[in-house]
């Protein structure tokens, strides 16, 4: 049942991803955070996410480009980490979340190739049939990501129970091991937004607010 | 012009275009979409011939691209135009000509600005200490009105305007709204780094090592773009797969 439960979300916000609104409850901060509660386990849903989110910073649905699917990366991270201790937990559900995240860019531009045979083209016959080919793209996607997450959650909660508890390093490190990880996202963020020189004032503004408020804090 | 279509079926299109990526492919791009949110005003304005309904369906099928929120524009332009009678050899060029623009526009204001924007204010709030029921859907409210604001105004500009949208468009000056947007992301990522850095919970904690290892990964990413992401994951999957098998008991 919960298996259930957990692939309808997935399906649900891999809509959201690019078919339906992206209104960005597909985000990974978000999915993350929906599924740790769902699951009963919020605070690892919510470092998950966190972390993905961070990691995804620079990750978005744009064009035909194919990209990291956040979704099904965010619930499948989530569901598998919540299935042990989760010191060791979390970054084995990280590291599930960004091979999944790529697994998902990969079924989307597989979809995308079967959606260019099932909808009606322009100088084609019936392109009347558009609006029952348009809403059963939308459905397949929901059912691809629905599926996607099945069978990411079994595989990964696998994987975690089995590694989790020889986790060797400390909360410490294993901090800083992550976020590592991110501040490679963060650097490639600031590049994109303009470069450390056009934006040096307002980052290093930024930078030392954080640094006095967490000194005075 | 627009009075033939009632506020029920502008409305209808309206809705329809948040479906607009429905059933994006590589042959048509949303072309696809737009033709399915152009659906119900079509059946209004050609439900006396099936033969001219049939052409203006498959003209709208034509390949088409643009960013999904700013395809508005052209949605609302486009249902003017046929609304107006304009020829379709014209509704074709003025598609041709305003999807570069609309997919360059968006892509930089709302996935190069806008998003990252309110994802690190959310990130940052969650860092200081904010319980997740308030950030997670401030994040959604603060992203999502500027997105419906944005769907919003292109398709009201687009159907006020018609063909000459473009002027409406450089009056908005949306590049200068993505520099500011930009500019507030450059504050938002200081305060975030700095938090991740100096913060509780942050590599500060974790000790000198990290901090200095995430310094340099930080500038990495700065030089070498967007190339470095992917390998970047995969060596963060390779060190935790090695770390956790390192001491694994079968």
């Amino acid at each position: 049942m919960e298996l259930l439960l957990v692939s309808l979300l997935g399906g649900v916000l891999a809509l959201d991803g690019t078919a339906v609104g992206q209104f960005m409850v597909s985000r990974p901060l978000v999915a993350g955070a929906l599924t740790g509660w769902l699951l009963g386990t919020p605070a690892v849903g919510l470092a998950v996410g966190a972390l993905l989110e961070a990691y995804l910073l620079v990750s978005f649905p744009s064009g035909g480009a194919r990209y990291p699917e956040g979704a099904t990366a965010a619930v499948v991270a989530v569901a598998s980490a919540g299935a042990a201790d989760p010191l060791g937990a979390v970054p084995l559900g990280l590291a599930l979340g960004l091979v999944w995240g790529q697994i998902g860019g990969f079924t989307v531009s597989a979809l995308r190739r079967l959606n260019a045979w099932l909808v009606p083209e322009a100088d084609g016959p019936r392109p009347e049939s558009l609006s029952a080919a348009h809403l059963g793209a939308i459905a397949l996607d929901g059912l691809r990501g629905a599926l996607l997450t099945a069978v990411g959650v079994v595989g990964g909660r696998w994987v975690v129970e089995t590694l989790a508890q020889s986790w060797p390093l400390g909360p410490s490190d294993t901090r800083g091991l992550l976020l590592v990880g991110a501040a490679v996202s963060a650097g490639v963020l600031m590049r994109s937004l303009g470069g450390y020189r056009r934006r040096r004032i307002l980052f290093l503004t930024g930078m030392a607010l954080a640094v006095v408020g967490a000194r005075l804090l | 012009m627009t009075a033939v279509l009632s506020r029920r079926v502008l409305a209808s299109a309206f809705a329809r275009s948040f479906l607009i990526q429905g059933s994006w492919n590589h042959k048509t791009m949303i072309g696809s979409g737009f033709a399915f949110a152009m659906l119900p005003a079509l059946r209004v304005l050609f439900r006396d011939d099936a033969t001219v309904m049939d052409a203006a369906l498959r003209r709208h099928l034509e390949h088409f691209n643009a960013h999904p929120y700013l395809a508005n524009v052209a949605l609302g332009a486009v249902l003017r135009m046929e609304a107006d009678g304009e020829r379709p050899d014209d509704v074709r060029r003025f598609k041709t000509a305003v999807r570069g623009p609309l997919g360059g526009l968006g892509d930089a204001l709302v996935w190069g600005a806008w998003l990252p924007a309110v994802s690190l204010a959310a990130l940052t709030l969650l860092w200081l200490g904010v319980p997740a029921w308030v950030a997670v859907p401030l994040f959604l409210f603060v992203y999502n009105a500027g997105h419906v604001a944005l769907r919003t105004w292109g398709f009201v500009t687009g159907l006020t305007g018609g063909r000459g949208v473009g002027r409406s468009l450089g009056a908005a000056a949306l590049s200068r709204w993505t520099e500011k947007v930009r500019s507030v992301a450059g504050l938002l990522l200081g305060l975030f780094c700095g938090m991740a850095l100096a913060g509780g919970g942050g590599l500060a904690e974790a000790g000198p090592v990290w901090a200095v290892l995430a310094c340099a990964a930080f500038l990495g990413g700065h030089l070498a773009g967007h190339r470095l992401w992917r390998p970047t994951a995969v060596a963060v999957v390779a060190a935790v797969a090695l770390l956790a098998t390192w001491g694994w008991k079968p």
